[in-house]
């Protein structure tokens, strides 16, 4: 039994199309889960079918070890892919209505929609309309409404998509506030390099099936290659591994891709014969790389 | 939670610029028209008509008895033309200085042509002085002549007697008949683009996270139709406080007993019709596709509004009226101009209201059942065979 969700073979077919073809999907409590994968390959849809959103052909949605209740939604904060906000309400208004929406009281509401508007950075802007904040602003607002209730599971689709560095730092920092509030949080991005910064778990998808979870290092660890890298005191020698394929380097350094069972002593012991090694790295492909390879892209 | 989605409906809508603007004229339109009315009146129809005569040796009794013929016809003022000779007498009736001038004899000298309300009023007068100087010439005391000339007593009947509170009732029906015609259209039409901006702008994804499509329905349906009655309330009440304050018009008290149905069916208009719209604006996904799709809602609305301008004069018991009337799309129309002009029986009524409440749950369910599948649907519009399937159950692929 799993405190948080706990997504299990999720099917759905829109017409003649298989959206979903078994997806799987955790995200305990206290944890922030990377749900990765190419376009059109169920993030979104998967997303939609925990949130109720849309019904699924087959498969399961469970909420602390038990099936999602309509009152278990309630306490799911959403973000969506394409922002949705009222063009014509008022920033302060909007984050309290959707705390009302959401089950607070009047003053409860209104207290943490003034809280919200100033921790994503607007607490002088609420009383401007939503349709006159700027793309990025209007990006924060979303991020308040979604959490205005603090939500037990946080549904972030490509959360970071246009945002500036400083709204990905704060969009990232109350992230993992949330975690720290044990909140289980989920969140999609084609920004890999991100997404291994601030997750240490990641679910990767494609074609509508799940194609691997695991801790990023456990990802990576998985990946039937790795990068062998040889920093050279001196000019570059003439050497490579027997098994491996040279990558572009800058000057005195070699850089190859050998299957992942290669000894690294046994390869830098030969590297050492050809030229007087300065420093080497053995290391797994990078999340980019080994999302890569499990797509088939 | 049906309060919250209506209560922000009634924010938002109500502060924007067009809403007020929309309201304000109204409500001046509904004072300025009573004001004005009062103010015409008394400038044009209460004036009476003068005429002058010009009289030469006739008695001061003359005067006062064509005064007392003439008063609230005309506005007499006499002429004494006693020292003109017959030419002066005929040149002040060429320079319209008198219209008529009384001679001796007695003789009723005219310019042209004869102004027959006067010469009868003159004549009536002529007519008395004459009995009188008969009658005691015959020997009559001054009470038989009295009793002599004491003016038979007429009673007068209408074959279609004018009701004074029948213009006033027409125009009350007006009202409501308009009413019921256009808040349904403009609120309506309020409604599908409340409906299609949230989906075109995704809000819908959110709020769907904490409501139920029916509950969101209900609670913009509401709220809409409660600003279209605060827009009527506003504008009805300028109305009613202009007429009371001007006096231009009496309100008959019958005219009371059918404001509460122009009301409820007002209600039941908004109710069904607001369902409708919000129903078709959640088989679209862009404001373009809105007039479309709007188009077969104006068909009953336009049935019930012509049908309902010609019974409000005409015969408001045949049988299409009486059809229509019981029909949920055109009752908010017909009811209570029928209501108004006492063309329907109280059974009616009561099945009327009956099946305007049963058309809005029907549509209601019917909706909420249809907006669960059609609020998350993006691009191409839904068909009305798609529409059909799901209101009969079925799902979208």
């Amino acid at each position: 039994m799993t405190d948080g969700l706990r997504v299990t073979g999720l099917h759905k077919r829109f017409g003649d199309i298989e959206a979903l073809r078994g997806i799987d999907l955790e995200v305990p409590r206290g944890q922030l889960v990377g749900f990765l994968g190419p376009n059109g390959a169920g993030k979104t849809t998967t997303m939609r079918g925990v949130l109720g959103l849309v019904a699924m052909d087959a498969g399961k949605v469970s909420w602390d070890g038990r099936p999602m209740t309509e009152d278990d939604r309630h306490h799911i904060g959403y973000m969506p892919q394409e922002r949705g906000l009222y063009p014509r309400m008022m920033v302060h208004e909007h984050i309290a209505y959707m705390g009302r929406l959401a089950g607070l009281d009047r003053a409860a509401a209104d207290k943490r929609a003034h809280q919200w508007a100033e921790r994503v950075g607007l607490a002088d802007r609420g009383g401007d309309l939503i349709q006159e904040l700027s793309t990025g602003n209007q990006q924060r607002v979303q991020l308040a409404v979604a959490l205005v209730h603090e939500p037990a599971l946080l549904i972030l689709d490509e959360p970071f998509a246009g945002l500036d560095p400083v709204a990905v730092a704060t969009l990232s920092e109350v992230m993992e506030e949330q975690v720290a509030r044990n909140a289980s949080v989920v969140f999609s991005s084609h920004q890999l390099e991100l997404v291994q910064d601030l997750a240490e778990h990641v679910t990767i998808v494609a074609a509508g099936e799940t194609q691997a979870t695991g801790t990023v290092t456990e990802l990576r660890g998985r990946s039937p290659v790795r990068h062998f890298e040889v920093h050279w005191a001196a000019e570059t020698p003439d050497w490579s591994p027997p098994n491996g394929s040279r990558r572009d380097a800058p000057p005195r350094t070699s850089r190859f891709v050998v299957p992942a069972d290669t000894d690294a002593a046994v390869l830098i012991a030969d590297a050492a014969t050809y030229g007087d090694v300065a420093a080497v790295s053995f290391e797994p492909p990078g999340l980019d790389e080994v999302f890569l390879e499990l797509v088939g892209q | 939670m049906v309060k919250e989605v209506a209560w922000r409906e009634i924010r938002t809508r109500a502060r924007t610029k067009s809403f007020k603007w929309i309201t304000g004229i109204l409500v001046a339109a509904a004072v300025a028209g009573p004001v004005i009315a009062t103010l015409v009146p008394d400038n044009v129809t209460e004036e009476l008509r003068e005429v002058t005569i010009g009289l030469v040796g006739v008695d001061q009794g003359v005067e006062d008895q064509i005064l007392a013929f003439t008063k609230g016809g005309l506005d007499v003022t006499f002429q004494d033309l006693s020292g003109l000779s017959s030419a002066g007498v005929e040149q002040a009736l060429s320079d319209d200085d008198v219209d008529l001038v009384l001679e001796p004899g007695p003789t009723l000298v005219w310019d042209r042509a004869k102004d027959y309300e006067v010469a009868a009023a003159v004549y009536a007068v002529l007519q008395q002085q004459e009995l009188l100087v008969k009658g005691r010439a015959l020997g009559l005391d001054q009470g038989d002549i009295t009793e002599l000339l004491t003016p038979a007593a007429v009673e007068e009947r209408f074959a279609n007697e004018a009701d004074a509170s029948e213009g006033v009732t027409i125009f009350v029906s007006f009202l409501g008949l308009m009413a019921a015609f256009m808040l349904p259209q403009i609120f309506g039409q309020l409604t599908l683009m409340s409906v299609v901006e949230e989906k075109s702008t995704r809000v819908i994804e959110v709020l769907l996270n904490h409501l139920r499509p029916r509950t969101l329905l209900m609670g913009k349906v509401l709220g809409v139709g409660a600003l279209a009655v605060l827009q009527l309330v506003v504008v009805v009440s300028g109305l009613t406080a202009a007429l009371m304050l001007t006096d231009f018009v009496e309100i008959p008290p019958s005219v009371w007993r059918f404001v509460p149905v122009i009301l409820v069916s007002i209600l039941g208009g908004l109710a069904i019709y607001n369902t409708l719209f919000a129903l078709l604006g959640s088989l679209i996904s862009r404001q373009e596709d809105a007039s479309q799709v709007m188009m077969p809602v104006f068909i009953p609305l336009m049935a019930g509004f012509f049908v309902g301008q010609v019974a409000i004069t005409g015969n408001a018991e045949s049988v299409l009226v009486r059809a229509l009337t019981l029909f949920p799309l055109t009752a908010p129309m017909l009811l209570p101009l029928r209501v108004a002009r006492d063309a329907i029986a109280p059974w009616e009524v009561a099945l009327t209201l009956t099946l305007l409440a049963f058309g809005v749950w029907l549509l209601v369910r019917i909706a909420g059942r249809v907006y669960e599948f059609t609020l998350l649907h993006t691009g191409s519009r839904i068909g009305w065979g798609q529409l059909v399937r799901l209101s009969r159950g079925a799902t979208l692929d």
